[in-house]
């Protein structure tokens, strides 16, 4: 039993170093930019998105398959989501919402179909979106541009956001306490949305691939212990379950994120029309 | 590195019943990492967040930056252009269909004109040759009317001369019946008397 694989489902999501780089300080924050596995499914995560639009966009009038897709991934941000929601006001803010979508979805997906990798402990594969400081900047960074856009385009104006017309002052005081609170949790949310969807996922698959293993193992050694296998071949096909539903996670979590990007950006946009 | 990790994590896995042991080996050059061993999850060891983050908003930038440049505007304007393409090409059939109804229309009221033209003139053919028919009817008959008002004025003369010669041989016949049973000769007188 001392040969058994240890059953660690949070071991996936270490960072580890891969190429010593040198390190700076900024007022005690330390910031190691060595290239360690996050980096590098990053740098690839990039270097695919890149890669793909660099070969499909190629502004064909009849699209062939490639082209298809990459109109299809901009039409999710365009057709479902800046036009029906913000109107014609949003194209701008389509390159934005696009880069978003298409970098929170890539990388979503390199770590539900390369995951095989973390299965024996070799670590080919890293989530980086169960990583909660990737998942809060992107929070922070949207939330804060959109936050920053308001007063850019309204000024001071923009506060009146909090306030809500036709009440009691004392209750429109309260309101205005309520609407900050659930205006300024925002990041918080998005960040642990995306960050808990994405870890909750791998930790189970991870889990269940652990079992696979041990109670194969286990089954291995004959006797009554070969009803092992069963549970160990029920456990693999919850992975082959889990692995498709991870995939639509995947996607969701992508569109979710952009979707209420595009809401936030609303408001700011059409501020003064929709209330 | 990776490897040793490993080494370092498969080491101590069973002897510490967790994972903390990894990251400490391998964090020996960042100065944070001791005092988050007690963390439950890697993802909070904040020893790996300022250079996570700046790696992030590298690699996020540059990504964005495509997106800008390259992406959103070939593929948006892709889209725009095939809708604008097939609008245009919709109104140019539209545009040709209404042109070719306006032609058909054209050429059903040529034809209805030049029919009309066709029947005047078959019409005008038509009466002209009757006309001349007639008039040639016309002169014929009263040529004809002519001859033979000529033969009956021949014909009644001949029939008078007949008449007159009829009643000498008449008269000329009871003579010689009359002289031939009385044995005398009769008069002229009393022939025409007889005649009465």
């Amino acid at each position: 039993m001392a040969e058994q694989p240890a059953i660690d489902p949070m071991h996936q999501f270490m960072v580890q170093k891969l190429i010593e780089l040198p390190s700076f300080q900024i007022g005690g924050l330390t910031f190691d930019m060595s290239i360690t596995n996050s980096v590098t499914s990053m740098l690839a995560g990039a270097a695919l998105l890149i890669l793909f639009f660099a070969l499909t966009a190629k502004g064909k009038i009849v699209p062939d398959r490639g082209q298809a897709v990459a109109e299809a991934i901009y039409n999710i941000v365009d057709r479902t989501l800046v036009t029906p929601i913000i109107g014609h006001h949003g194209k701008p803010y389509i390159p934005y919402l696009l880069g978003l979508f298409c970098t929170i979805f890539v990388l979503n997906l390199m770590g539900v179909v390369l995951s095989i990798g973390s299965l024996f402990g070799l670590t080919l594969t890293f989530t980086v979106t169960s990583q909660l400081a990737i998942t809060g900047t992107l929070a922070v960074l949207t939330f804060f541009s959109v936050f920053i856009l308001g007063f850019i385009k309204h000024g001071p104006k923009f506060l009146t956001l909090f306030w809500i017309p036709g009440m009691h002052p004392i209750g429109s005081a309260l309101m205005v306490l309520i609407e900050m609170i659930s205006y300024f949790v925002r990041p918080l949310t998005l960040a642990l949305r995306l960050f808990g969807n994405m870890m909750g996922g791998h930790v189970v698959l991870s889990l269940f691939g652990s079992f696979v293993v041990a109670l194969g193992i286990v089954g291995l050694s004959g006797g009554l212990a070969t009803a092992a296998f069963i549970p160990s071949v029920l456990s693999f096909a919850m992975i082959v379950g889990l692995t498709g539903l991870e995939l639509v996670v995947a996607l969701l979590q992508a569109f979710v994120f952009t979707a209420l990007a595009t809401v936030y950006l609303n408001e700011v946009v059409n501020f003064g029309h929709g209330h | 590195m990776a490897m040793q990790t490993q080494e370092d994590h498969g080491a101590h896995a069973t002897v510490e019943a967790g994972h903390e042991a990894g990251p400490a080996a391998t964090h020996e050059g960042t100065e944070h990492a001791g005092g988050h061993e007690s963390s439950g999850l890697p993802q909070f060891d904040f020893a790996w967040w300022p250079g996570q983050i700046l790696w992030f908003l590298i690699i996020f930038g540059i990504v964005l930056i495509f997106m800008r440049l390259f992406a959103a505007p070939k593929v948006g304007g892709t889209i725009e252009g095939r809708e604008d393409h097939i609008a245009g090409q919709i109104a140019d059939a539209r545009r040709m269909k209404d042109e070719a109804d306006a032609k058909a229309q054209q050429a059903i009221a040529e034809m209805a004109s030049a029919r009309a033209a066709s029947q005047k003139v078959a019409s005008d053919a038509r009466a002209k040759a009757g006309a001349e028919a007639a008039a040639r009817l016309a002169e014929e008959e009263a040529k004809l009317a002519a001859t033979s008002a000529q033969a009956e004025a021949r014909i009644a003369k001949a029939r008078d001369a007949a008449m007159t010669h009829v009643a000498s041989i008449a008269a000329d016949t009871a003579d010689a019946i009359v002289s031939r049973l009385t044995g005398k000769a009769v008069s002229a007188a009393e022939l025409a008397k007889a005649r009465g």
